[in-house]
Order: structure tokens, then sequence, then C-alpha cells
């Protein structure tokens, strides 16, 4: 495989008015996919329109393929978008709306062309019903056949997982892997963190319109394994329990608050998992309740940010 | 260009859109009809001030706002427009196939219900010809002027609106010079001229009558253009 970028993106802002979109964003990508990892507002989108010619830097320098993407339309013959937004040509069929795209790429066969894209993502091209009438994930797939019906070297999806059943999620995600793995360069954005494992190895985080992380997956998800987590343990007896889990080793501290609650901090959430029963026993203490306070993927991204 | 002609022309075209349009055409009817039924008006007075007040100053630039304001206005606000825009496509193309897509629809919907409600009339075959002339250059001149606006501002009705009745319908008549920078005073003068009917205060030559709006029209599509080269695409 070539190591030489295919995309350049060079200290890049981008602000709309008072809000800044994204900040100070550099990296480079080659061929294979690419995951854009991000919760929702993180700046993706924004990033995703950038690359592709939709919008100019505020600051900085977007390059694919070695040209400026904005208002470069012999550049869009290169690049396949997959766009965030619902709204489709709702009265045209999938065939039609892909053999558009096809005819405005000048291809020389578009029906064929067309019919060829819908099936890689296995739709039906005689299927004459408007698109209005497909289901989410038929839509979600006519519109990856628009965008590689012109066999693009760049194929960038915004979210394009979003509102599919897992059967067609796998299906996508093994089309994304074998457009990266035929020589393309595939940057798939998604704010699902189990989902991007699956994209492949490299992975972009975004958080709050900065790059938080960028690198290995596995590098990546190790860090946001190790980082500290906070969890909250109602029981009857806080004092005791609380006493009880700082001789846990897992344990960094512990807060009582009220009666009944006792927050936890740990640096290895599996092993605090394993301790707060044996404690619960030490302590005499009824657990009620063990709730991890910052599980969720916003927290992760707030970590990976302020680190 | 065809393929981008062809969708925004059946984009434009929904049934809905096109017969609310034709209603309005149809009041020119009606009041044609009744100037032709009166035994006091004189035909071809009361049809040419009928055609250049009710015509040229409402249903020419409201149907004209209405479809011209959607063709692009529609798929930039929707999100559409990015299937159409990140292709290597010139975007003098996108803009011209999108007015002439919005003209191709509005021309029949403003020329004939007038050219009809002139004939209704009674003031001759004159009246008839000076109408269609003047409501095809006013549609054409409006056209590029709402393909562009539709485009520049969200919510461009209003806007067009208010243009259509503050400026046109107002400050323009207001002396020569302003006049000058009407379409609506320009097609009155085609009209008038062709009719051979009563003269309005302002008056363009024919030549100039037809070519300002005609050049109106072209300028906005360059602007369209480097509307489409600048702009951000949702």
């Amino acid at each position: 495989m070539s190591t030489e970028p295919v995309i350049q993106v060079e200290k890049v802002t981008k602000w709309f008015g008072d809000v800044v979109a994204v900040s100070e964003i550099s990296f480079t990508l080659g061929l294979g996919v690419t995951a854009l990892l991000g919760p929702n507002g993180a700046g993706k989108s924004t990033m995703l329109r950038l690359l592709c010619g939709l919008t100019r830097p505020s600051q900085g320098t977007v390059r694919v393929l070695g040209e400026k993407p904005h208002d470069n339309p012999g550049l869009y013959r290169r690049i396949g978008l997959v766009p965030q937004q619902e709204a489709m040509f709702e009265s045209m069929s999938g065939r039609r709306f892909v053999e558009l795209a096809a005819t405005l790429h000048g291809l020389p066969s578009p029906r064929e062309a067309a019919e060829r894209a819908l099936g890689v993502v296995e739709l039906d091209p005689n299927d004459k019903r408007p698109v209005r009438a497909y289901s989410k994930g038929m839509r979600q797939r006519v519109k990856v056949a628009q965008a590689i019906v012109h066999d693009p070297e760049v194929v960038v999806l915004d979210e394009p997982l979003e509102g599919l059943d897992p059967r067609q999620r796998l299906h996508l995600i093994n089309l994304f892997r074998r457009l990266g793995d035929e020589g393309r360069c595939v940057l798939v954005s998604s704010h699902v963190l189990d989902e991007v494992e699956r994209f492949g190895s490299r992975v972009l985080v975004l958080s709050n319109g900065r790059m938080a992380a960028e690198g290995d997956f596995h590098d990546i998800r190790e860090l946001m394994d190790d980082r500290p987590h906070r969890v909250r343990v109602r029981t009857d007896r806080p004092h005791d329990l609380a006493g009880a889990l700082l001789t846990s080793r897992s344990v960094m501290g512990a807060r009582v608050e009220g009666d009944e609650i006792v927050v936890v901090d740990t640096v290895d959430a599996s092993a605090l998992r394993l301790a707060v029963a044996p404690a619960a026993k030490a302590a005499k203490a009824h657990l009620f309740e063990v709730v991890p306070l910052d599980d969720d993927l916003e927290s992760v991204f707030r970590y990976l940010v302020g680190r | 260009m065809s393929t981008l002609y062809r969708l925004f022309l059946s984009n434009l075209a929904s049934r809905g859109r096109v017969v609310g349009l034709l209603a309005l055409g149809m009041l020119a009817v009606v009041v044609g009809w009744a100037i032709g039924m009166s035994d006091t008006a004189d035909p071809l007075d009361d049809g040419t001030t009928m055609v250049a007040n009710l015509g040229l100053a409402l249903i020419a630039p409201v149907v004209t706002l209405v479809l011209s304001s959607a063709v692009l206005g529609d798929p930039n606000e929707d999100g559409t427009l990015v299937y159409l825009w990140l292709r290597p496509v010139a975007r003098w193309q996108l803009a011209t196939a999108a007015t002439a897509a919005a003209l191709t629809v509005a021309l029949p919907i403003v020329v004939v219900p007038l050219a009809i409600a002139a004939a209704l009339t009674g003031g001759g075959g004159e009246l008839v010809t000076g109408t269609m002339a003047a409501c095809a250059i006013a549609v054409v001149g409006y056209g590029g002027l709402f393909t562009w606006l539709g485009l520049r501002i969200k919510r461009a009705m209003p806007w067009g609106l208010a243009y259509i009745l503050v400026w046109e319908g107002f400050i323009a008549r207001a002396g020569d010079g302003t006049e000058a920078l009407s379409i609506r005073s320009h097609t009155v003068s085609v009209l008038s001229r062709l009719a051979d009917g009563p003269r309005s205060m302002w008056e363009s030559t024919m030549s100039t009558g037809v070519l300002v709006p005609v050049l109106a029209g072209l300028v906005a599509i360059y602007f369209t253009s480097r509307r489409l080269q600048l702009q951000d695409v949702a």
C-alpha cells in the first residue's frame, strides 16, 4: 500500500459566526479505512464537509489528492460523499437517483454503473418505488451507492450506519473495509465507539472541535479503559463501606454523600466491580445500587481532551 | 446540462404548485372577461391597464418568484443540493439549468392566462401580442433575479414579495431614475408600444424595454453561478 498521504489537513480551524466548529486540527490520511469518532456536536460533520470542499476552512489548509477541495469540480470526480442529511430526491427510484449521480459524473453507461453500485449495496435495481417509500436502511444504502458509483479514490461517509439494523451494519462495515482494501482512502464518521472498532485500526477522535486522540484504535481503547472511573454505590452503611473499599488497591478515593451514597474513584473499573461485594460483606453493609457515573461516551471524550 | 434541467423541471412542476399558480392567472381571465362584457369600458385602454396593473405588477412577478426562488432555494435548504454540487459540473451549468427550468414552468402559467385575459377584453390582436411579449420578458428578467434570491437567502418569498411591492410597486415609480431600474416599468413600456395603448409617464424605447429585463436576468444567472462557487453547502 502507498504511504503517500491522500488527505492532508494542516492547522484547520472553522468557525461559523461566533461558534468555533473545529479548531487547529491537523492530520494526514493514507489509503485504507479510518474512523472519525466523536460525540454529537464534536465537529465531525464540519470536518468531513471541509474535506469535500462543501465549506472552506477559516484558517489552515485542506488538501485532498494534492488539491484544495473547495470549488474544485474536477476533484469531485475522485471523491464520493455520503452526507448525513436525510433528504434525497424523494420522487426518484433508487436506480434513478444513483443513475443521476453517474450521469453527472460523465460515466459512459450511467444505467449499468448505477445497477452495479446498487448491487454492491445489495439493493434491487429494478425496484421502481420512489426513495420516499424506502426504509431507513435502504435509503442509507442508496446514499452509499451514489457515493461509489463513479469508483472514487476517496470515500467520505458521515454517520452511514445510523438507523441500520445489525445485519445491514455488518454488511456495510464489510463493504467499507473492502473499499479500503481495494486501495481507496475511506473515512467513516461515527459517534458509536463499538461500531468504530469494526471499521479498522486507525481512528481520529474529535471532541469539542479539537483532535482528542489519533492513532491505532486498540491503543486509544486501552487509554479509554485506563482512565479514572467514578462509581456511585448506594448502601445502608456508607462510612463503613467507604473504609472497606479504601483498602482495595483499585480504589483511588471514596467520598460519602448523605446517608446512603459513596462515590468511589478508581483506575480499574473491572477490579472495583470485583472488590465491591467483598468490601460490603466485610463492612456488613447492604448494597442497593452500583452505578458508573461516567461510562458514557461523552465522558470518555472529555477525558481524552483534558488528558 | 439537460439532465440537470430535467431534474429541476420535475422538482418544480408539482401538481399542487402549478394548479395554485394557474388559479392566480385565472383571476386575470375573470377580470379580462368582465372588461370585455362591460358596455362602458374602453377595451384597449382598460385592457392595457389591466395587463399592466394585474399581469405585470402582480401575476408575472409573483408566479416567477414562487417558482424561481424554489428551484435552487429548496434543494439548498433541504440539503439535496449536495447531490448536484459535489459533481464535476460547472457552476454556470447548474445556474443556467435551474433558471431555464423555472422559466419553462413559469412562462406558460403567466403568458397563457394573461393572453386569454387580454383577448377577452376585446382590445384586439395587438394587445394580445403586447401582453404575451411583455409577460415573457418580465418572466425572463424576474426568473434570473429570483433564482439568485432563492439561493442567496433563506425564506426568499417574503423578501421577494417585499421587492415586488416596495421596489417595483412604489420606489421604482417615484421618478425617471428609479423607473429605469424597474423590470416592471420596462415591460409596461413594451406592452404600451406593442398594443398601442395608453402611455405611462415614463417610457423606455422598445429595444431598451426588451434588453434591460433580459440583461438583468442574464446578470442574475452570472451571480447565481458565483454564489454556487463561493457558498457553503449543507
